[in-house]
């Protein structure tokens, strides 16, 4: 690498010659080599998905969870060293809980999205400190329902509080990503980790911001969620791994609103549909397996 | 020579991405003496090996309570161990006082994850050179997790760190089936057993070196009591020790020993 | 005439008299509270066999002004427990707005690997511990001076799924008991409750339609007596399958009849 023995690389908030800034790119190295994370935006909510793999036999199974809520109706997920990503979850809550003081209402998906963006751009700057080595991927269901203030005694008038604009659609499903760098963006979908390639792939065949008949259902994306992981699983390089999956659908949707654990009777139905196309398109998919790992 | 240039501090990464002052740290864990921690349905044990300087001083210890609830086992740097003990403890007595419950071992465990994190974070800190197992009761049951100086906790079935404790977890793995099910006495048995085979060659469990700690969760229908934390030391744990010196026996006598006793 | 820059556009004290500096203290201790400003009445509670009943009306008076009719002043915690509150109505959303974030912290650390949302939620915080909680919470705030102007009552279940029914107010004061009520309730309601259960033996003996039957009453009478009530109420139901709440219930077969017989008061002649 062109970086090494320069001596730009040794601390953090650093400028090499031609403008980079070494150690927010080895950060990012290591998000590549965690277990993928998937985010896909659908129509009817959010979904996210991650691969955690097995390092051992004696971990209890189901326990380590991997996706956090961070308020009532979001949810984060992360790639890369999982106590920079508990300490990401922590922030993010603490923002959530500022929000609510301040504002007397949950933090739209956008503003948790700026917030913890300009956190990790903080970690960038000094010598003092190292960047995140983590990519989080963020999503939330803002409520599209004339939303109470928190801790509304009564109803007010019965005319309606007014402020919103008739025939105009608020709130909705949101997903960002934000790296090491603190650099973010909205998403259709998005994945991160080591098989960010694959899946991203996957992700780029799927309808997701059509208006059309043919969008993906809340359902459907859980579904490819689950897909995509399994995709983007290399067998031959790690053992086992467990698949755990949340989302958020709107307030008619089946979780009310809130960011939850996706079911495990779906779950399960999710992986052995996941199994299966993976076996189907086995034969054919090999010469294409084969470019992908030429990219990684 | 190629000299290391990222391994100065915790706040370089290397160009793998790897944070190197991290796992010398990991490291020191390995110069502990081996901890083993169980879990069953109803129970959770700690078994430890303790080592004493010299051949006149005493035993460094190895478990500690924290709480009623839970207590730890440690594997390093002894005084690190100490810090997040009291912070452990804090936690712990604050929540059963503001509460008036015991409090979730694993919000308390996640709560030392984060202190430590943040020492791998920033400069002028060093991560702790120490791994724990904190082991504990509370209303879900009994649970036990892996305390790394990353600050990456990990919820286990069972675990073992320390000194050649790859050889306890090779014993853990091959047996993992059987702890849930397991007795009081048997998960203790257990424990031992795996300890003995991270021991080095002539070394032998005695109740000078040996310590065990148990919990155990109230039964759902209310039957069963919670039993507290406690650590058994010196001729507490001879009964134990001898229980699985005669096993050991009988197995090189040709029978495996499935008559253990079970806790009624 | 003081024609000083300081005195422009204030009120002349020739005209007005001197300005009286009692109004805008500048020296003297720092005062928080002193007196409630919006206020619910009453909350009444009883314990039955499997659970616990808890109603207050949905009245906040500004003094004896019936200020805002549809207010609801019992608010629930984790699906599991209902707080009910009397007193200051805007300290009363601030507990609100505080157990909210109490409720979202704790389910953070909901038990990964319970059976289902509902079966984790029976881990967290019930309403023995919620009690604790807000016992320390006010006794706090009252030394501080600066007091929640509120009576609480806390229903639900403790840790072994038995009735649990406990009262903590502004001075951090707090008790437990088959029965509770506060404010006029304390005097009219609750020796209607003792009536009932006087005892934890007599509560575990009352049956769900029993014990909602005896709320009802009591809310009833004190609607009768208590000038600051109203008949539209709340009332919940607490047990193990969760929590029952009516936000807008109507009291109903009134009587006044009764009031034809009182003698003695205002401009009555006869």
């Amino acid at each position: 690498m062109t970086s090494i023995g320069t001596g730009y690389d040794l601390g953090n908030s650093i400028f090499s010659p031609d403008g980079r800034n070494f150690q927010v790119e080895y950060a990012v190295k290591a998000v590549e080599n965690g277990g993928t994370s998937v985010g896909i935006r659908c129509k009817e909510g959010v979904v996210l998905a991650v691969e955690k793999v097995v390092a051992s036999k004696l971990l209890k199974p189901g326990a380590n969870k991997r996706i956090a809520t961070v308020d009532r109706h979001l949810g984060v997920v992360y790639s890369g060293m999982v106590p920079d990503g508990r300490h990401f979850v922590d922030r993010a809550r603490d923002e959530a809980r500022a929000w609510r003081d301040t504002f007397k209402s949950p933090i739209p998906t956008a503003d948790l999205a700026s917030r913890m963006g300009g956190y990790m751009q903080a970690y960038t700057l000094y010598q003092s400190v190292r960047p995140f080595g983590i990519t989080a991927i963020v999503g939330g269901f803002d409520s599209e329902l004339e939303s109470p203030v928190d801790g509304e005694v009564g109803q007010g008038p019965s005319v309606g509080a007014g402020g919103k604009a008739q025939d105009k659609d608020y709130g909705g499903p949101f997903l960002y990503m934000i790296e090491p760098s603190g650099l973010y963006w909205g998403y259709y979908g998005a994945a991160t980790g080591k098989g960010r390639q694959a899946a991203k792939a996957e992700l780029e065949k799927l309808d997701l911001n059509g208006d059309g008949a043919a969008s993906l259902t809340l359902e459907q994306a859980v579904k490819e969620a689950a897909r995509i992981i399994y995709v983007a699983h290399d067998d031959s390089k790690d053992k086992d791994f467990e698949l755990e999956m949340s989302w958020i659908s709107g307030t008619n949707g089946p979780t009310k609103g809130k960011h939850q654990e996706v079911p495990k009777a779906l779950r399960e139905e999710a992986e052995r549909l996941a199994k299966k196309s993976l076996q189907d398109s086995d034969d054919e998919d090999d010469d294409k397996k084969e470019d992908d790992k030429m990219e990684e | 020579m190629f000299r290391n240039n990222y391994d100065n501090d915790s706040v370089t990464f290397s160009p793998q991405g790897r944070i190197f002052q991290v796992e010398y740290a990991a490291e020191a864990v390995k110069q502990g003496s081996v901890v083993v921690g169980i879990t069953s349905k109803t129970h959770v044990v700690l078994v430890a090996v303790k080592r004493n300087a010299e051949e006149l001083s005493s035993y460094q210890k190895k478990l500690f309570p924290i709480d009623e609830h839970v207590g730890i086992a440690i594997a390093g740097l002894t005084s690190d161990a100490r810090v997040l003990s009291n912070f452990m403890k804090q936690q712990s007595l604050g929540h059963r006082l503001t509460y008036g419950r015991s409090m979730p071992v694993r919000s308390l465990v996640e709560m030392i994850g984060s202190k430590a994190q943040t020492n791998t974070q920033h400069y002028g800190k060093r991560p702790y050179g120490v791994g724990l197992l904190v082991a504990g009761v509370d209303e879900s049951g009994p649970h036990l997790f892996e305390f790394q100086p990353s600050g990456m906790t990990e919820e286990m079935v069972a675990f073992a760190i320390g000194a050649r404790s790859q050889m306890a977890r090779t014993y853990l793995e091959k047996n993992l089936d059987k702890f849930a099910s397991c007795g009081r006495e048997e998960l203790i048995a257990h424990g031992l057993k795996a300890l003995k085979e991270s021991l080095v060659q002539d070394k032998e469990l005695t109740v000078e070196n040996t310590s065990v700690a148990v919990a155990g969760a109230k039964s759902k229908d209310g039957g069963a009591k919670a039993e507290p934390f406690k650590v058994y030391d010196g001729q507490e744990v001879n009964a134990w020790i001898e229980s699985v010196a005669d096993e050991k026996e009988a197995a090189a006598g040709g029978e495996s020993g499935e008559g253990m006793d079970v806790d009624a | 005439m003081d024609h000083r820059p300081q005195a422009w556009g204030r009120p002349r004290d020739d005209v007005y008299g001197a300005y009286d500096h009692s109004y805008l203290q500048q020296s003297g201790p720092k005062t928080a509270t002193q007196s409630p400003v919006v206020t619910g009445t009453s909350v009444v509670a009883i314990k039955f066999k499997e659970g616990v009943v808890i109603a207050a009306d949905n009245l906040a008076s500004y003094g004896s002004l019936a200020r805002f009719t549809d207010v609801k002043r019992l608010r629930t915690f984790l699906g599991t427990s209902v707080v009910g509150f009397g007193g200051d109505v805007s300290d009363m959303q601030w507990l609100d707005r505080h157990l909210k974030e109490l409720a979202i912290d704790e389910a953070y650390d909901q038990e990964p690997t319970a059976e289902s949302a509902e079966a984790a939620a029976k881990e967290g915080l019930n309403a023995a511990n919620l009690y604790k909680y807000l016992q320390k919470l006010m006794y706090k705030r009252r030394n501080d001076f600066d007091p929640l102007w509120n009576q609480i009552l806390i229903a639900g279940l403790d840790e072994d799924d038995k009735p649990f029914l406990a009262s903590v107010d502004l001075r951090g004061t707090s008790f437990t008991s088959p029965s509770l009520a506060t404010g006029f309730g304390a005097m009219l309601a609750q020796p209607i409750m003792r009536l009932h259960a006087a005892t934890e033996e007599d509560a575990a003996k009352l049956t769900r339609e029993q014990a909602v039957e005896v709320v009802k009453e009591c809310m009833k009478v004190l609607y009768y007596r208590d000038a600051r009530s109203l008949d539209r109420y709340s009332i919940a139901v607490v047990t193990k399958e969760g929590i029952d709440l009516k936000e807008d219930e109507q009291l109903e077969k009134q009587s006044w009849a009764f009031a034809e017989r009182i003698k003695g008061y205002g401009t009555q002649t006869v």
